[in-house]
């Protein structure tokens, strides 16, 4: 109950909800583009480093191998298990469901964030190994639905003017992945002692600028909702809800089999009940250009984001000290 | 002062699918385009707007594009292609340059 409290008064949180609050109400208040992709670019070098500069001081054991296979399987297994629910419970067509579910799979590096602050604040412990994890559960999923989209149908010639190799670009090169893998293993390579110089600008500042960041996704979050929520039946609506929890079940059951710490579990169930907003959509307009971005945008950033950040955190962090006694 | 008669294409498509939509241009043979970015707008039933979007992944562009007929109309073929897909708006128009040689 602590936990759920101090989550939900943290600042980052707070500021979320200023954010959504803001944009739900019409306020102009606007973060300038330009400075909230500089804050994107600095977050991810913050994570990338920290976990770097963790991982260096411990070595590579089967454990972490484990760990970091365990995050692969889960991001290929999940959209699965979410394109049946959305199949069987709502009224979206073969390419919608394989779309949303791309982001079920995928993950959401700000709620990972969030959840590393709240599993800090729990007094638990957890390995930089786990931004590795986050890493690699970026894309997989993306291949899983694009296996269900295209299931069952007769082979398409590409768009005019598409380039091959366009799509593993988009998905292995992007932004977000370059900076936070690039950053880990600079940590990695540098160590505590090489990064202390530069850790007044990506340590100390680290939760000011997640605050500014938290803000401007709170009012991207809010005005995709208020524009969005049309798309939405009762039925995704639910789906965004209830599919954070089913993953965080799955999720649990494999740090539970893993004998991982409960830190490490409760940042896997984050990273499986989370859903990206940044990474899959991009690949999506590339890739599945027929899905219909309002669903999946809105469900990932308007739904299941608060969600998480609010109420699911400190219930992950439950259950991963529930399953690891 | 003497002006000569070509064709402006304009194409509102979604800012993931540009290049697609560029490389189409480049292979019909004009000879120049310029791509403008596009605030906010509405379609389909759906508002959209840069700010509501961290992705970008729902940004349009606008391009723009003068050049000979038959080229457009080439090009033309490839866009109703791409638009099959992508959302976007595709529009002729006849416009007059000053300088023909340039396209």
């Amino acid at each position: 109950m602590d936990v759920a409290l101090s989550t939900l008064l943290s600042p980052i949180i707070l500021f979320f909800a200023l954010g959504m609050g803001a944009a739900l109400l019409r306020s102009q208040m606007s973060v300038p583009e330009a400075f909230a992709k500089g804050l994107a670019i600095y977050l991810m070098m913050a994570i990338g480093l920290k976990g770097g500069v963790e991982m260096s001081k411990n070595p590579l054991t089967l454990d972490v191998i484990l760990m970091l296979l365990a995050g692969v399987v889960l991001s290929f297994a999940l959209p699965l298990i979410a394109y049946i629910f959305l199949r069987v419970t709502s009224k979206l067509s073969q390419t919608d469901a394989a779309a949303t579910a791309a982001h079920y799979g995928s993950i959401s590096i700000v709620t990972f964030v969030a959840a590393t602050e709240a599993v800090k604040l729990s007094g638990l412990d957890s390995s930089g190994h786990m931004v590795a994890v986050a890493a690699l559960m970026e894309t997989p999923a993306i291949i899983t639905a694009l296996i269900l989209a295209h299931r069952g149908q007769k082979r398409e010639k590409p768009v005019a003017g598409s380039e091959q190799g366009e799509l593993v670009r988009e998905v292995a090169l992007n932004a977000s992945i370059v900076v936070l893998v690039g950053a880990l293993i600079i940590g990695w390579i540098a160590g505590e002692e090489g990064t202390a110089q530069v850790s007044p600008f990506f340590v100390d500042l680290f939760q000011g600028v997640l605050c500014l960041f938290l803000l401007d996704i709170g009012l991207s979050a809010g005005r995709g909702l208020r524009q969005g929520w049309r798309q939405l039946s009762v039925a995704t609506v639910g789906f965004g809800i209830y599919m954070p929890l089913v993953s965080a079940i799955l999720a649990s059951g494999i740090g539970f089999a893993l004998g991982a710490s409960a830190g490490d579990v409760a940042l896997l169930i984050t990273l499986a009940a989370s859903a990206s907003y940044i990474a899959v959509p991009a690949a999506m307009r590339l890739a599945l250009p027929k899905a219909n971005p309002s669903v999946y945008l809105t469900l990932s950033l308007g739904v299941t984001f608060p969600f998480n950040v609010t109420i699911g955190i400190p219930i992950y962090i439950f259950l991963a000290t529930l399953v690891t006694g | 002062m003497q002006m000569h008669n070509k064709k402006r294409i304009e194409l509102i498509i979604e800012k993931m699918a540009h290049k697609r939509a560029c490389r189409v241009l480049e292979a019909a043979g004009m000879t120049g385009y310029t791509v403008l970015p596009a605030m906010a707008g509405y379609g389909g039933g759906n508002r959209w707007n840069r700010e509501t979007d961290i992705s970008a992944s729902r940004d349009m562009v606008v391009i723009v594009s003068i050049g000979d007929e038959d080229k457009i109309a080439e090009a033309m073929l490839q866009i109703s292609d791409i638009l099959g897909d992508h959302i976007g708006v595709v529009s002729l128009s006849s416009v007059e340059v000053l300088r023909p040689d340039r396209f």
